[in-house]
């Protein structure tokens, strides 16, 4: 018993940073359609920038640890933010009327592009956050000794994931870009500026997910510039599984798929884990070919 | 003036062959990469080389002959290891030392093995290389397959009953992780564990969770310091103070970056020492004279096996075996002789016996400490 709470709390910690990943596939698909494969790059860009803040630039050195990593938070993810801006800019608005796969093909361009430019600018070996950013102390839980890191990234991400969905329900901008998911072409009639919501859907997809490989470094320390593929991969399942295109989906997916692979690892095969994983994802498609919260296609985000 | 030229031709012909008869200098070949992607630990083989030969000749030579180095680029290319032999054969070497690479020495086998000369290996690890059964080739350095034997060695002495084996599926990894699985059978010590991670991930707790509850009293993890580091972190945030071991992937400073010193403090791998490391008497005065020379020390134990290969040639021809076919027959009875690496003799194959590879100690300020040499088991 002791060692299935133990996996389930594994489980939660990876699959937090897969829905936190998770909403920047399924916010894009909402609004575009779209399955944006540059999203995993994003994150990994997000994990070199903090790694530039707070070890090149010395930020950690400069300000006490907590006030350098909210500060390094804050400013990483304006700059993926940002990043994510441009990509829609220059990769997928020229193609906006050019048909659904001109738009993935671009995608897949702009991961491979990031890829290489993150391995040509900092080089293709792996880079060790300062190991002093983490907290030690380990929280007692029914008997189970956790690290408050686990804990604070499970709490962080789930509070992130309750700011967006709050931002979307209740604010005037969330109600826009509901309206483009649901229909574009009336949204525009209603006086909706659609390219406007376009680019704050890329704007808070990729500063939730560079976000994301900040957390993903400070608390694991090791970055390579491929982390991102595996990341985005789990977390475009995650997003499926879920039901693409729904901001509760894809947190349930996530964390879904994080627990299925500890589970899987703990009780089944550890070399299987990620076969019994995506075997699960088919069981649930069959089932459910949208996903499982992705049942209403009319009221997507 | 005709007649003028021919004199000069014939006294410059005689003083050509008389000269060679008079001097009998002893040739030893030297074949490595000087140029190609592994120039670097060609150059260091020559460096090393060079400065034993000298030193010999210092000495006066070997029984009273000096000894000439003919050196050959073989580029770490198959091809040109091919002629590289051929020159070094047709240069009359009685022994040839090298080369790097498994392929490259390989294409130069039969050239030295036809012209019955001597070759030992240097870089040269895979396994078929003395499994063809050629008398006259050796190697100073280690098999592939010998790294398992001394990991289930070290496992032995460390005392430890009960092991989990972990790989990452990549075929060097499950190869030492099967190697020391049967060598641990074979030593009656139970694997109680054997399973392989995802490798590039960042989480591996859950692996971990499951190796806790299977109780082993060491892991060996045999892949590389990526994934080694992480374990070693999220085993200390368990709080599982389980030993754990791994081999010469883990070989790497960053592998303690990555795990933070607490927790690498303890851990132990095997792997073939460092230049810098290597405590026997030969080796110190070596490195010391090697310093001298060229203002660095070698950075590849590569080199180093170049030297051991020269110091094995140079026993033997000391003890007068000049001739091929009993400089063979004597290096395959040659047992503890002093080299740089430790001590060196070879079997009836032709490779290297005795333990090569050295554990490793990464003490509490996170560096890695070489542990006193085992005697060979």
């Amino acid at each position: 018993m002791e060692q299935f709470l133990q996996q389930l709390l594994n489980g939660l910690a990876v699959g937090g940073i897969y829905a936190l990943v998770a909403l920047g596939y399924t916010m894009v698909y909402g609004v575009l359609k779209l399955i944006n494969f540059a999203h995993g790059d994003l994150f990994t860009i997000g994990a070199y920038f903090g790694f530039t803040l707070l070890v090149s630039w010395n930020l950690s050195g400069l300000l006490p640890p907590v006030v350098a990593v909210l500060a390094v938070f804050i400013m990483v993810s304006l700059l993926v933010a940002i990043i994510g801006w441009v990509l829609e800019r220059a990769a997928y608005r020229p193609l906006r009327n050019a048909g659904r796969l001109s738009a993935v093909v671009s995608a897949l361009g702009a991961s491979i592009f990031f890829e290489n430019a993150i391995m040509l600018i900092y080089g293709a070996r792996v880079y060790v956050y300062p190991d002093f950013l983490r907290p030690e102390f380990t929280i007692s839980l029914w008997g189970m000794q956790v690290p408050a890191m686990r804990m604070l990234i499970i709490v962080a991400s789930i509070a992130l994931m309750l700011a967006l969905w709050a931002f979307i329900q209740r604010t005037r901008m969330g109600a826009a870009i509901r309206a483009v998911a649901i229909d574009p072409g009336a949204a525009v009639l209603m006086g909706v500026n659609v390219d406007r919501v376009i680019s704050i859907v890329f704007l808070i997809g990729p500063g939730l997910g560079g976000a994301a490989g900040l957390m993903v470094g400070i608390y694991y320390g090791q970055i390579d510039f491929l982390m991102g593929w595996t990341y985005g991969l789990k977390a475009f399942t995650a997003a499926i599984l879920g039901g693409i295109g729904n901001i509760p989906g894809a947190m349930l997916g996530g964390f879904l798929l994080g627990v299925t692979e500890a589970l899987a690892a703990g009780y089944i095969a550890m070399a299987w884990k990620d076969a019994v994983a995506f075997l699960v994802l088919i069981l649930i498609l069959i089932i459910r070919p949208t996903g499982i919260l992705g049942e209403r296609t009319a009221d997507k985000l | 003036m005709f007649k003028f030229a021919r004199v000069l031709a014939m006294a410059m012909f005689c003083v050509a062959v008389c000269g060679q008869a008079w001097a009998a200098d002893i040739k030893i070949g030297l074949m490595c990469p000087l140029t190609g992607k592994w120039a670097s630990e060609g150059l260091e083989m020559k460096n090393i080389v060079s400065l034993l030969v000298d030193e010999t000749n210092a000495r006066g030579g070997i029984n009273g002959n000096k000894v000439q180095l003919v050196i050959e680029d073989d580029a770490g290319d198959p091809r040109t290891a091919a002629l590289a032999a051929q020159k070094l054969a047709s240069a009359g070497v009685v022994a040839a030392i090298g080369t790097y690479g498994s392929a490259v020495t390989e294409a130069s086998q039969n050239i030295f093995d036809e012209s019955e000369i001597v070759q030992i290996g240097t870089g040269s690890t895979s396994v078929r290389l003395t499994e063809k059964g050629m008398p006259l080739f050796f190697r100073t350095c280690p098999r592939d397959d010998a790294q398992g034997k001394s990991a289930a060695n070290a496992i032995a002495r460390g005392n430890f009953k009960k092991i989990a084996l972990l790989h990452d599926n990549s075929s060097y990894a499950k190869g030492l992780a099967d190697q020391t699985g049967q060598a641990l059978e074979k030593a009656g010590i139970p694997v109680i564990f054997f399973d392989a991670l995802t490798p590039g991930e960042r989480d591996y707790t859950a692996i971990l969770t499951k190796l806790k509850a299977a109780d082993p009293d060491l892991v060996f993890y045999t892949g590389y310091y990526p994934e080694t580091g992480m374990l070693l972190r999220q085993k200390k945030e368990m709080a599982w103070p389980v030993p754990m071991m791994g081999g010469d992937a883990s070989n790497h400073q960053d592998l303690v970056k990555t795990a933070g010193k607490d927790a690498a403090a303890g851990y132990f791998f095997i792997s073939p020492p460092l230049p810098q490391d290597l405590d026997s008497a030969e080796a110190a005065h070596f490195l010391e004279s090697y310093k001298k020379a060229y203002s660095s020390t070698p950075v590849s134990i590569w080199g180093i096996m170049a030297g051991d290969a020269y110091k094995a040639i140079e026993a033997a021809l000391a003890a007068g075996q000049t001739d091929s076919q009993k400089m063979g027959a004597w290096l395959k009875g040659m047992k503890d002789l002093p080299v740089l690496s430790g001590s060196l003799g070879f079997d009836a194959k032709g490779d290297r016996v005795g333990e090569f590879y050295r554990v490793y100690k990464v003490n509490k300020d996170g560096v890695f400490e070489l542990q006193p040499a085992q005697v060979a088991q």
